[in-house]
């Protein structure tokens, strides 16, 4: 890819965010916290001997 | 053998066998130069030892970053000698090697604590929730909102910052059918601050987890990209850690910091398929379905799930079973087996931190267009990745200190 290419590339107008996006962004986050929570929870409920 | 290997990967044999032996030669001369003793000798006794009277204090690992030296001095001032080189320049490779002979290390090194290691393992299991399900939205989110980046750009962008670097820009490239040379022109922006993060990230590791080692080794997992620099930060974190430890007067059993980043690494690197497989199916069907167009295949799990992970299981379960099997005798010499082969490891290492500095053309962070995709990675790397991957390491692994050398 040559640079003014790139550079052109860049500078188009941002695309918005397609609804299913915005569900991967949302779901990812939200089961990734709840996934830290319950690893978390396991941790200090079985503690390391 | 690696002549072999390069056969196999269908490169010209002679090409490489030439420029590998130069390669090797300036690397190795390089680790040997970090191994002098002004440059390694850590303590007043080896000093003593030696007949010097100062030292850096850098450590026999200090070798590596000369090799990265070396490499960077050779991408960045001798251009031509850098793209002559570049049939041997396989970072990817050698870490992959290091990394299964690594299996066999681990397992003997753990095999006496079994419990402590399978909680060390347990532990790991945060750091895929972390790389795949917190770092992959949020950065796809700077991308795309704050930078404007199109999808394109943003899923292998937001992959090479969150996960393992090349390994995952590619294969989120492939996976959203990017353009070829998207995930590359990422990759290389990766390596370049992969570079920066071993350089800095193992100093700062020693000054302020000097006495949370393993928080430490798994910060090093997750903040620091590409399995290459990952690990060797870990190996260069655990040497600074265990010379800082010796002088306050604690022995860390040694090999234990250096496993735990290699675990958070690994355990990170085998989703790489699944999540690969979940965007190739976003996008196929809701992102950029086209008419005709081939969808994505539950086979391509398989095809995108880096392979080398088999052989770092095959020879940690071969290691551990032998090793549990063993009287005391054989599973010394066990020990001492497992030991020479090390030493391969560490020749991969020299090659894998060469091979990267030798890929790092700082001037390519001032092509046109790249600096806005370098922005983008040090908002998220510097103002997110790291600081969020401190907390979860401390989380989980804060008072959890390797065992005691006998």
């Amino acid at each position: 890819m040559a640079k003014s290419d790139l550079t052109d590339e860049l500078k188009a107008p941002a695309e918005p965010l397609l609804p299913i996006e915005k569900k991967l962004i949302g779901w990812s986050l939200g089961l990734g916290l709840v996934l830290l929570a319950v690893l978390l929870l396991l941790n200090w409920i079985v503690p390391l001997p | 053998m690696l002549s072999a290997a390069a056969f196999l990967l269908g490169d010209d044999v002679q090409r490489f066998a030439v420029r590998f032996t130069v390669a090797f030669a300036i690397a190795y001369g390089a680790w040997l130069l970090g191994n002098w003793a002004h440059f390694a000798a850590v303590t007043p006794a080896e000093e003593a030892k030696f007949g010097i009277s100062w030292s850096f204090r850098l450590t026999n690992e200090g070798g590596f970053i000369v090799a990265l030296l070396a490499g960077l001095v050779i991408a960045n001032f001798f251009p031509a000698f850098a793209a002559w080189l570049k049939a041997a320049i396989r970072p990817e490779l050698y870490i992959k090697i290091a990394i299964v002979i690594l299996g066999a290390f681990i397992a003997v090194t753990v095999a006496g604590k079994l419990t402590l290691a399978s909680s060390v393992m347990l532990r790991g299991v945060a750091a895929i929730v972390e790389a795949y399900l917190i770092y992959w939205p949020v950065v796809y989110l700077v991308a795309r909102k704050g930078f404007g980046f199109s999808r394109e750009w943003s899923a292998p962008l937001a992959s090479g910052v969150s996960i393992c670097g090349v390994a995952a820009a590619i294969a989120t490239g492939g996976a959203i059918r990017a353009r070829p040379q998207v995930p590359v022109l990422v990759s290389s922006l990766v390596v370049i601050f992969a570079v920066i993060e071993v350089l800095i990230l193992p100093i700062i590791a020693q000054a302020f987890m000097a006495h949370e080692p393993l928080v430490a080794a798994a910060w090093m997992g997750l903040a620091v990209k590409t399995d290459g620099a990952a690990i060797a930060a870990g190996g260069i974190t655990q040497s600074l850690i265990e010379a800082k430890a010796a002088a306050e007067g604690v022995h860390y059993q040694s090999g234990w910091i250096l496993s735990v980043t290699a675990t958070v690494k690994v355990f990170i690197d085998i989703f790489i398929g699944v999540w690969a497989f979940i965007l190739a199916y976003v996008w196929t069907n809701y992102v950029n379905p086209r008419p005709g167009a081939p969808k994505a295949k539950a086979v391509e799990i398989w095809e995108r799930f880096p392979k080398f992970i088999l052989g770092f299981i095959v020879t940690f379960a071969i290691a551990l079973a032998l090793s549990l099997g063993a009287g005391t005798d054989a599973s010394g010499r066990l020990t001492g087996a497992v030991g020479e082969v090390n030493l391969l490891r560490v020749i991969f290492f020299v090659l894998t931190f060469f091979s990267i500095g030798v890929m790092s053309d700082f001037r390519r962070l001032w092509q046109d267009g790249l600096g806005k995709l370098a922005a983008v990675y040090i908002v998220s790397l510097f103002g997110f990745v790291i600081w969020v991957g401190f907390v979860i390491s401390w989380l989980f692994f804060a008072g959890i200190k390797p065992p005691l050398a006998s």
